[in-house]
C-alpha cells in the first residue's frame, strides 16, 4: 500500500486494528483499507459557518471543502450513548466515523437536545483506531491504544489529555425532519493531506 | 497572543521530491525527539503529490498509522535567505534512537507553529533592540543600545562592585549560548550575583544524588524500559516528557514492569500503569521522605536489601572519610555533613539510624503522608523482595521536580539510600536518575566565584549567592536577564515583583531624553540612588521583566535561527541547524553577549559564528556527562568544523561522554556508572578522558555514600506550612500541552483553545464544601506566604533551620493571590490544589514560600498553601469552544 514504510510490529498491528469485536462486525481493518475514491473537480472556498447552535451563535469564516450531503440515520432511532458507525466523507482510508447521542448538550450538537454529534474515528496523533473506545460516563473517545490520547466529544473533539496534533475531526451534521445528514468536516483526517482525497 | 478561536484546516501542501530535508531535534522537553524539516520555495508554486514518487516522504497518501502524516499544525511558511519557503516539520520517521517509531508529543508535534511568521500569533517576536524612552520601549540600533548598556554596566561594576551586576540566565538555551554567557558573567564580569532560570542560587538541584555519587542523567532511556520495578517520584513522564513514557516506559509496562508513581495527582500515564498492574502512591505534599524511608525500613527489616551490591559498592566509614585536598573534604558533601546530620559509617550504621527513627515506621509514615500503609509494604516487596528462584527484581528509581522541589535535600538523600539498597545505579535496567525537565545545553565558560558570595552557612564553606534575597536587599544595581521570566518562576512571586517595581519604575531617574549621553547619565543616577537598571534579552517581550521593568531589550534568535548544539536526558549530543532567517534584527544570544563584552572592553569574544564558539568551548565539556571534546579532535583531523562533524550524526547524535578509539572512530556512552562496561585496559590515549563516572560513582573511592535523611531538618517548616482551617495545599507542575511559561503555546490557537488561561484542579469534596463547580472562576489567596529576608552569616548549627529563622525575625509573612478556572476532579488528592507551574499572568509560585532549603539553597517550589473561593463564572462553563472539564486520568 505504501512504499518504504517500515514493517510494523504485529502487536502494534493488533493494537491498530482495534478491539476484536470491531473486527467481528466485518468492518475493514485499518491496515487493509485502501479504497481510493476518485474525486475530481473538488474546490475549496470560504463560507460562513455557525460554530455553536442557538440564537447567540456567531458566524465565523471557515475553510470548508465541498462535501457530499450524506444520510446517516434517524434521530428517533438513536439510543443515548450507543454510537452508530458510518463512513464519511467517502469510503476511502480513515473514513470510518461515529455518530452518538451524548445525552448532554455539546458543541456542534444537533437534535432537540443539541446532543447528537459525529466524529472521525482515527486519532489525529499517529493514526490509532478509536473504534470501541467511547466512554459514556465522560462523553469521551479514547484513550487511543497507541499513545493514550483522549478526546472530549462535548467540545468539538478537543483533546483532553494526550498528544493529538489537532482536535478529532468533527463531522458537521444537519437535520431534515427526523433524518440526519453529514454535510462537511472540521479538521483534517489522519493520513490524508486533503479530506476529499481519500 | 492567540485567541481560543481555533479553526482547523482541512488540507496541507505536500513537500515535493526535491524539498530540502534537514535533520534536527525538538526544542522543548528533555527527551529531545529527532525531527525532520522539509523546506521548499513558495516561488514557483510547486507542491508534492499523493503518489510516493511525487513527494519527499516517498510514500503514498493516505499514509499508514505512524506514517509521515502532516497535520496542519506541522506546516508553516518562513523566510529562508530572504525568500518565502514552505516548511513541514514532523518527527523523524527514520530515527533509530530517542523516538524510534517517529513518534512525538503534542508539544514537539506542533513545533512548526513556533517559527516566526507574521501571519500567525508569532508576529510579536522581538525584532529590534529597544530602549525605554519616555516610558515606552522604542526600537533603536544595536550600536545605540549596546553603547548604553556597556557604559552603564561598566559604571555599575566600577562604582558598586562586580556583585552589583547580576546575570540571571537560562541554563539550557544551547551550548554555544550558555558558553558565551557564562564566560561573560563568571569569567569576565566575575560576579557571584549569577544564577540560572530555575533557582535563586547556582547550586546543585539534587544534593542527595551528588552526595551519594549519582549523576542526574546517568541512565539510558532503555533502562527505564528494562526495569522490572520502577519507582517514579514526583512526575508522570506521560505528562511532561511524553516519549520517555510512550516509547520506553509503556513497552516496559506492557512487558510486566511494576511501575509505582509517588505523586499527589493522577494523570494519563499513572492511570495506564495502574490499569496494567502498577500503583499510585498518593502522598500529600512534602511527605516523600517519610514514605521512602518507610519503604527502606520494610526492606531492611525483611533482609531484602541487595547485600552483594552493598558490599561491593557502598563506602564504609574509612572510605567515606578518605581523600584530602580535592577529595571529599572539599566537596559540598563534606561541608554539609560537618554537623554529622547525614554522614554514616556505612550500611550498618545507616540501617541502625533508619530503624531508630519512629516516624519511619510504615504505619506512622502512612498516617502523615495520608496513604494506605499496604502500599508501602507492596512497594517494598516489588522493589526488593527476591523472587522464588532467589534472583532479585531489577529495580530502578526515577525522580523529578515534584519530588526534589518538595524537600530538596531530605528527599534526595532518602531516595539515594533507597536506590543503593535495592541495587539501583549501575547496571542495565537497574539505574537511578532524574527524568529531566528541559534539555541539557549548559557549557561552562567560567568558574563560579563562590568566595565572593555573602552566603555563609555554619560549617566550612560559602554557598552560592541567593540572587533573589540579594536583590530584595537592594544590592543588585544592574540585572541582566536572559531568556527567563525570573519573577514568576521564583517563589513568593508577588513580593519579588513589588521590589522590582520599586527599584525600576518607581525610581525617579527615568530616561526622558533621546540623547545617548543623557540616557546614560540618568541610568547612572538611578543606580547611584539605590535603583536598578534591567537589561532583558529574549525572543518575546516578557511581562513584567521585559514589558514593564526593562530599560534595554535585546531581541534574541532561537531554535532554527542559528546552528546550535545540545544534549538530551540520556546525554545524546546533537546539532540543531539553522533553517530559516531570524526575524528582523534578532541575534543569537552568543552574538549579543560577544557584542556587549567587546563594548565592555573584555577580550576573547571575537567569534564569527556559532561553530567557533562551540569549538572554543568544547574542551570545557571534558570530564562532564556530555563530554564531546573528542568529536572536535576528530573533526579537525578530518578537516571539518565541529558543527559539520556533529551534523553527520543526524538525529541519532552521539551520547556523551564521547571517547576516541584507537582506530580513530568515536564511541559514545550508553549509561554512566556502568559497572559492567570494559574500558581500554591501557587507559586513555590522546586527549581522551576516562572519568570515574564512566564505570564507577562520583565519589573519591568510586563507591556510593549511603547517607541519613533526617525528617527533623524539614519537619518544622512542613508542620508550620501545613494547611490550617480551610486552607489547602497549593502545588503545581507541568501540564503536557504547555512548555515552560507557554511562550510558544500561548501563540498556538490549538493549544490556547485547550488552555485559554490558568486553571486549578480541586477534589470534588473540597469543591463541594466551597460551592465550587467546573468552570467557576476562583481566587486562591494567602496572607501567610513566608519570605526569608536578610543575608546572614550562619554561626550555630541550626541558625538556618526554619524555626530559628522565625525566632530571629528573618521570616516575613506576605500576601499573595491568583485567579484560575476551577476543574473539579478526583484525580487530585483531597486537600490539595494543583495547577500549571508557570502562567505568567497567574503564577502558581505566588503562593509558594520564598524560603530556601537551608542545606542546598534551592526553593521548595511545590510547597504552597492557601485558601480558595469562587469569584464568578468563566465563559468556559457554558460554551463549548474552549477548555475541557473531562478528567485527564481515563485509562
Amino acid at each position: 500500500m505504501t512504499k518504504d514504510q517500515k514493517p510494523l510490529d504485529p502487536a502494534l498491528i493488533d493494537a491498530i486494528n482495534g478491539p476484536k469485536d470491531v473486527a467481528k462486525t466485518g468492518k475493514r481493518c485499518l491496515m487493509n483499507r485502501r479504497q481510493f475514491l476518485l474525486t475530481s473537480g473538488i474546490t475549496t472556498f470560504t463560507v460562513m459557518v455557525a460554530l455553536k447552535a442557538g440564537p447567540s451563535a456567531a458566524k465565523v469564516p471557515a475553510v470548508v471543502s465541498t462535501y457530499e450531503r450524506k444520510f446517516i440515520g434517524k434521530l428517533s432511532e438513536l439510543k443515548e450513548d450507543e454510537p452508530l458507525d458510518f463512513t464519511y466523507p467517502d469510503e476511502g482510508a480513515y473514513a470510518e466515523s461515529m455518530l452518538v447521542k451524548l445525552g448532554r448538550e455539546a458543541g456542534g450538537g444537533i437534535g432537540p437536545d443539541k446532543d447528537v454529534v459525529a466524529f472521525n474515528y482515527t486519532c489525529t496523533h499517529q493514526g490509532g483506531p478509536l473504534q470501541g473506545t467511547y466512554k459514556s460516563e465522560d462523553k469521551v473517545l479514547g484513550p487511543c491504544p497507541l499513545h493514550l490520547t483522549t478526546f472530549d466529544l462535548t467540545r468539538h473533539g478537543i483533546f483532553i489529555s494526550g498528544q493529538a496534533y489537532q482536535s478529532l475531526p468533527q463531522v458537521l451534521l444537519e437535520v431534515d425532519g427526523d433524518d440526519i445528514y453529514a454535510v462537511g468536516m472540521f479538521g483534517l483526517i489522519y493520513g490524508r493531506y486533503d479530506n476529499l482525497k481519500g | 497572543m492567540s485567541t481560543p478561536y481555533y479553526i482547523p484546516e482541512t488540507n496541507i501542501p505536500l513537500p515535493p521530491v526535491d524539498a530540502d530535508v534537514i535533520s534536527t531535534a525538538c526544542d522543548y522537553c528533555i527527551v529531545a525527539c529527532g525531527y525532520k524539516i522539509y523546506r521548499w520555495p513558495v516561488k514557483g508554486g510547486k507542491v508534492g503529490g499523493e503518489k510516493a514518487e511525487e513527494n519527499a516522504f516517498d510514500v503514498d497518501f493516505p499514509v499508514d498509522p505512524l506514517g509521515p502524516w502532516v497535520a496542519p499544525n506541522q506546516y508553516n511558511v518562513v523566510l529562508h535567505e530572504g525568500e518565502p519557503h514552505h516548511v513541514i516539520i514532523i518527527p523523524d520517521k527514520d530515527a533509530e534512537h530517542v523516538n524510534p517509531s517517529g513518534n512525538s508529543s503534542i508539544r514537539g508535534g506542533a513545533i512548526a507553529q513556533k517559527v516566526y511568521n507574521p501571519q500567525t500569533p508569532t508576529r510579536d517576536r522581538l525584532k529590534s533592540p529597544m530602549i525605554r524612552m519616555f516610558g515606552v520601549l522604542m526600537p533603536v540600533t544595536w550600536d545605540f543600545a549596546m553603547e548604553i548598556a556597556a557604559e552603564v554596566g561598566k559604571y555599575v561594576i566600577k562604582q558598586h562592585g562586580e556583585n552589583a551586576y547580576c546575570v540571571k540566565t537560562f541554563s539550557y538555551g544551547y551550548m554555544e549560548n550558555t558558553y558565551a554567557i557564562t564566560k561573560y558573567a563568571l569569567n569576565s564580569v566575575n560576579t557571584a550575583n549569577f544564577t540560572f532560570h530555575d533557582t535563586p542560587s547556582d547550586v546543585s538541584s539534587t544534593p542527595g544524588f551528588r552526595d551519594a555519587g549519582f549523576d542526574n542523567f546517568g541512565p539510558a532511556y532503555e533502562d527505564w524500559r528494562d526495569a522490572e520495578t520502577l519507582l517514579v517520584c514526583g512526575t508522570d513522564p506521560y505528562e511532561t516528557k511524553t516519549i520517555l513514557f510512550t516509547d520506553w516506559m509503556m513497552p516496559g509496562i506492557q512487558n510486566g514492569q511494576k511501575t509505582i508513581f509517588m505523586v499527589p495527582r493522577k494523570t494519563g500515564g499513572i492511570a495506564y500503569a495502574e490499569k496494567n498492574g502498577g500503583m499510585w502512591l498518593d502522598i500529600q505534599p512534602g511527605t516523600d521522605l517519610l514514605v521512602v524511608n518507610a519503604i527502606a525500613r520494610v526492606i531492611v527489616e525483611n533482609g531484602w536489601e541487595d547485600s552483594d551490591w552493598i558490599q561491593k559498592w557502598v563506602n564504609n566509614k574509612w572510605e567515606s572519610s578518605s581523600g584530602f585536598g580535592q577529595g571529599t573534604r572539599n566537596t559540598p558533601w563534606q561541608w554539609r555533613t560537618t554537623w554529622g546530620k547525614f554522614q554514616t559509617a556505612g550500611f550498618e550504621d545507616w540501617k541502625e539510624w533508619l530503624l531508630s527513627q519512629d516516624e519511619f515506621a510504615p504505619e506512622k509514615a502512612a498516617e502523615i503522608a495520608q496513604v494506605d500503609v499496604e502500599k508501602i509494604y507492596t512497594a517494598a516487596e516489588w522493589m526488593a523482595k527476591p523472587k522464588e528462584d532467589g534472583s532479585r527484581p531489577k529495580t530502578s528509581v526515577m525522580i523529578e521536580k515534584g519530588f526534589y522541589w518538595s524537600n530538596n535535600t531530605g528527599n534526595t538523600q532518602a531516595i539515594s539510600a533507597l536506590g543503593i539498597i535495592v541495587g539501583a545505579g549501575g547496571r542495565p535496567g537497574q539505574v537511578i536518575g532524574r527524568a529531566g525537565g528541559h534539555q541539557r545545553g549548559g557549557l561552562r565558560g567560567g568558574k563560579y566565584p563562590r568566595n565572593k558570595s555573602p552566603e555563609k552557612l555554619p560549617g566550612r564553606r560559602r554557598r552560592a549567592m541567593d540572587t533573589d534575597r540579594y536583590l530584595m536587599s537592594g544590592h543588585t544595581r544592574f540585572a541582566h536577564v536572559i531568556g527567563n521570566t525570573w519573577i514568576q518562576s521564583m517563589c513568593g512571586t508577588q513580593s519579588l515583583a513589588a521590589k522590582f517595581n520599586e527599584l525600576t519604575v518607581e525610581n525617579p531617574h527615568q530616561i526622558r531624553s533621546f540623547d545617548k549621553q543623557e540616557i546614560i547619565d540618568s541610568l547612572k543616577r538611578r543606580v547611584d540612588s539605590g535603583g536598578m537598571v534591567v537589561v532583558n534579552q529574549d525572543i518575546y517581550l516578557v511581562d513584567p521583566i521585559g514589558a514593564r521593568y526593562a530599560d534595554i531589550v535585546f531581541p534574541a534568535a532561537g531554535w532554527g535561527e542559528d546552528t546550535f548544539t545540545r544534549a538530551n536526558g540520556e546525554r545524546r549530543v546533537r546539532l540543531y541547524p539553522k533553517f530559516y532567517d531570524a526575524p528582523g534584527e534578532a541575534k543569537p544570544d552568543w552574538w549579543i553577549i560577544a557584542r556587549l563584552a567587546r563594548e565592555m572592553g573584555y577580550s576573547g569574544f571575537d567569534w564569527k559564528n556559532s561553530n567557533e564558539v562551540l569549538e572554543e568551548g568544547s574542551r570545557f565539556s571534558r570530564g562532564s556527562r556530555k563530554d564531546f571534546h573528542m568529536v572536535k579532535v576528530v573533526a579537525q583531523r578530518e578537516g571539518k568544523t565541529l558543527h559539520d562533524k556533529l551534523a553527520e550524526f543526524g538525529t541519532n547524535g552521539i551520547q556523551g561522554p564521547v571517547l576516541l578509539q584507537d582506530d580513530g572512530t568515536l564511541v559514545g556512552t550508553k549509561r554512566l556508572h556502568d559497572t559492567e562496561r570494559k574500558l581500554p585496559v591501557d587507559g586513555p590515549s590522546g586527549s581522551n578522558r576516562l572519568g570515574k563516572k564512566l564505570t564507577h560513582f562520583n565519589s573519591q573511592t568510586g563507591k556510593c555514600n549511603i547517607q541519613k535523611s533526617p525528617w527533623s531538618l524539614f519537619s518544622d517548616y512542613w508542620a508550620w506550612l501545613k494547611p490550617k482551617d480551610d486552607e489547602l495545599w497549593v502545588t503545581s507542575g507541568r501540564i503536557n500541552e504547555r512548555w515552560q511559561s507557554g511562550y510558544d503555546d500561548r501563540r498556538r490557537p490549538y493549544i490556547v483553545q485547550r488552555w485559554p488561561e490558568n486553571w486549578v484542579e480541586i477534589h470534588p469534596d473540597d469543591a463541594e464544601a466551597r460551592g465550587i463547580e467546573n468552570g467557576d472562576y476562583v481566587l486562591m489567596y494567602s496572607d501567610r506566604i513566608p519570605v526569608q529576608k536578610d543575608t546572614i552569616i550562619g554561626v550555630e548549627g541550626d541558625d538556618f533551620q526554619f524555626t530559628k529563622l522565625m525566632e530571629h525575625g528573618h521570616i516575613e509573612l506576605t500576601q499573595g493571590a491568583i485567579t484560575a478556572v476551577a476543574i473539579v476532579t478526583p484525580a487530585v488528592k483531597k486537600g490539595l490544589l494543583y495547577m500549571d507551574f508557570l502562567h505568567t499572568a497567574q503564577p502558581a509560585n505566588a503562593l509558594s514560600g520564598r524560603v530556601v532549603d537551608w542545606i542546598s539553597g534551592n526553593y521548595n517550589y511545590k510547597m504552597g498553601v492557601g485558601r480558595i473561593r469562587k469569584i464568578g463564572t468563566s465563559p468556559y462553563k457554558t460554551s463549548y469552544r474552549s477548555m475541557s472539564f473531562a478528567r485527564r486520568d481515563i485509562a
